[in-house]
């Protein structure tokens, strides 16, 4: 068996691999890095699997907490780990986007999903999961429901302020001037998408765009996505654990490499 | 090995501690130093006043008086270097050169004679249009005039004898860096990129007849040793290859810089003098000389394909962007110089950065998956 290890900012993620290259099982908790949630992912999938921690033959790790992790034989960042996951799972997808909690990053592959080419959010926290916890906090929601209040708009708010902080008084301006939750839900996934586009130009869409992440969950984000991108946009299945899947890919290719 | 190890772990010792680096020039050599703000001064001026030049290129420190003239949104160096005039770091030297290249130094010219009035400011003015008659004639005028006023500091004319000698120290000095900057391409183990970086920004703190001397003896030392192989080798360009934390992440994902386009570092001694004139006549030739630079107006706008030649002639992989945060010039020319790269299937990767960075996190993804996606 590989392991693909992803610790994000706000969750952990966990993914096996067998020898014959099919996914044995993946794991998610809401707990990020600097918290027990690998290893309660780790616990649930091998107990879910049936498998003991000493039949793993090799473990990448990746994403925001992979530096922390010193129980793996590589790491790998989630940029590499999210191509490779994305190709396994969509194989004509040449774009992927991934809305992290504190990096957005879209991914140009080629046809092997290969990186050809990379961005990232400059600055600031606009466009990223964290935009969108701040906004699900003023809403009084979680940020799970944003998505379920965002699809019962009627209309946009628009939010003009790039910078997070200035969003959050943005919004609760708006809902002080009597503007509808729901509308300034809507509102605010405009923004981030508008923000993702924004990056998509940057690195050059190709063909169809897959989303993968956390925030691929969320239906309305996708749908605003896609209408800024003027493409259809295709959430990944599994999507929280794209990234563990690729670093459990690249579990496999590096232990055959060292064979 | 040894003797270049020797020498280099002195230059980066003297380029991460510029504050003891210059006192001992200063008292090696018996000289006052006079402060040079970026990017182009006319440092052959200050040397042949008797006087040592010392680079003002910011550092990495905490922003509290300078929020007063530069807030957050202005370039890093400048806030760092209006918050060492105010705090009174730079109290040792006798005045500063300020050429006023970019809106921002434009702006601080002012606000220096307010914010650290006890460091008089000699400001330095280039003309817009280099490539006419009138542009060549108004810069040696204004390197006259520069020259009058370190006359003033001095006490004592500069002769054109010491000038002429002071230009040809330069001229040396120009001629061992590029020749370093290529033996460094060969061993980019040894000369990685923060040990590049360090070599060359030790220059600005050191006499340069001193600097001179231990780049020509390290260059010596590299060129006895076998050329060394690289995970990545990348062409860099910017302001300036800061902090040094990115250039540790550089080096800990096998990054080696091989040739650079940096305002710090080789856009300084990449354009040798023409042969012919006096030594005003050279010094303002080669500012009209110099191509490929945000700060200097060129309608051309050479710089793309300089990075493409760079990278072709030393065999890089890609080019690295290394933009100073709010450095309008430098953002003006990326995406003209981006379009280029991408047409040429260059790699190239982004990296914005600042003086007062302090955290890693990005960056460090941002160059991992680089080398990744190179390697």
């Amino acid at each position: 068996m590989y392991l693909g290890i992803d610790i994000g900012s706000s969750s952990s993620k966990a993914a096996l691999l067998n020898e014959e290259g099919t996914i044995a099982g993946t794991q998610v908790v809401n707990l990020g890095t600097g918290t027990q949630g690998i290893q309660t992912a780790l616990d649930e999938l091998y107990e879910r699997a049936g498998i003991s921690p000493g039949q793993v033959l090799y473990t990448v790790v990746t994403g925001y907490g992979r530096l922390l992790y010193t129980e793996a034989d590589k790491q790998i960042t989630e940029i590499t780990c999210h191509a490779k996951g994305i190709h396994y799972l969509m194989p004509d997808v040449r774009t992927v986007v991934d809305i992290g909690g504190q990096d957005s990053k879209v991914i140009r592959m080629d046809s092997g999903g290969t990186v050809q080419n990379f961005v990232m959010n400059e600055k600031c926290a606009a466009g990223t999961g964290r935009f969108l916890e701040v906004m699900a906090r003023v809403l009084g929601c979680s940020i799970g429901d944003l998505s379920c209040l965002a699809a019962q708009a009627t209309q946009d708010v628009a939010i003009s302020s790039v910078c997070t902080v200035f969003a959050e008084s943005e919004v609760i301006s708006q809902l002080s001037q009597g503007q509808h939750p729901n509308d300034v839900a809507r509102g605010a996934l405009r923004a981030v998408a508008k923000r993702v586009a924004g990056l998509c130009g940057r690195v050059g869409v190709e063909d169809s765009v897959a989303m993968s992440g956390g925030v691929a969950l969320n239906q309305t984000m996708v749908e605003v996505l896609s209408q800024e991108l003027g493409r259809p946009v295709v959430p990944a299945p599994d999507s929280q654990a794209v990234g563990a899947i690729g670093a459990a890919l690249l579990a496999r290719e590096q232990y055959r490499k060292t064979r | 090995m040894n003797n270049a190890q020797t020498i280099i772990d002195a230059l980066c010792e003297q380029a991460l501690h510029p504050a003891l680096a210059v006192a001992k020039s200063c008292r090696d050599a018996g000289k006052d130093a006079v402060g040079c703000f970026p990017i182009y001064t006319p440092e052959e001026l200050v040397y042949a006043a008797g006087f040592l030049p010392v680079g003002m290129w910011g550092g990495s420190t905490e922003i509290k008086l300078a929020d007063r003239y530069l807030q957050g949104f202005c370039c890093s160096i400048m806030r760092s270097n209006i918050e060492y005039g105010m705090r009174g770091t730079y109290n040792r030297l006798r005045a500063v050169l300020l050429p006023t290249l970019c809106d921002t130094l434009k702006c601080i010219c002012e606000n220096w004679k307010v914010a650290v009035s006890q460091l008089p400011v000699i400001p330095v003015v280039y003309p817009q249009n280099r490539s006419l008659p009138a542009g060549e004639q108004y810069l040696k005028d204004e390197f006259s005039r520069v020259r009058l006023e370190l006359e003033k500091l001095a006490g004592h004319p500069i002769t054109d004898e010491v000038l002429e000698k002071a230009f040809a120290l330069y001229e040396d000095w120009r001629s061992a860096m590029r020749e370093f900057c290529e033996a460094a391409s060969t061993h980019p183990k040894t000369i990685n990129a923060k040990v590049r970086h360090l070599v060359i920004k030790a220059g600005w703190f050191l006499d340069k007849a001193v600097h001179l001397e231990k780049i020509r003896a390290l260059t010596a030392a590299l060129k006895e040793l076998p050329e060394e192989p690289c995970a990545v080798r990348v062409v860099a360009t910017g302001l300036m290859a800061e902090p040094v934390g990115v250039l540790n992440l550089m080096v800990e994902n096998g990054m080696a810089i091989v040739a650079d386009d940096l305002a710090q570092e080789s856009r300084q001694f990449r354009t040798p003098a023409r042969p012919e004139g006096d030594a005003l006549s050279r010094m303002a030739w080669r500012v009209m000389d110099q191509r490929g630079c945000p700060f200097l107006y060129e309608v051309e706008k050479t710089r793309g394909q300089m990075l493409i030649d760079l990278v072709r002639q030393y065999k890089a992989d890609a080019v690295v962007t290394m933009l100073m945060k709010f450095c309008d010039p430098d953002e003006f020319d990326y995406p003209i110089y981006k379009a280029e790269l991408e047409e040429a299937k260059i790699p190239h990767l982004y990296l914005e950065v600042e003086q007062q960075m302090d955290s890693f996190g990005q960056a460090g993804t941002r160059i991992q998956s680089f080398a990744e996606m190179i390697g």
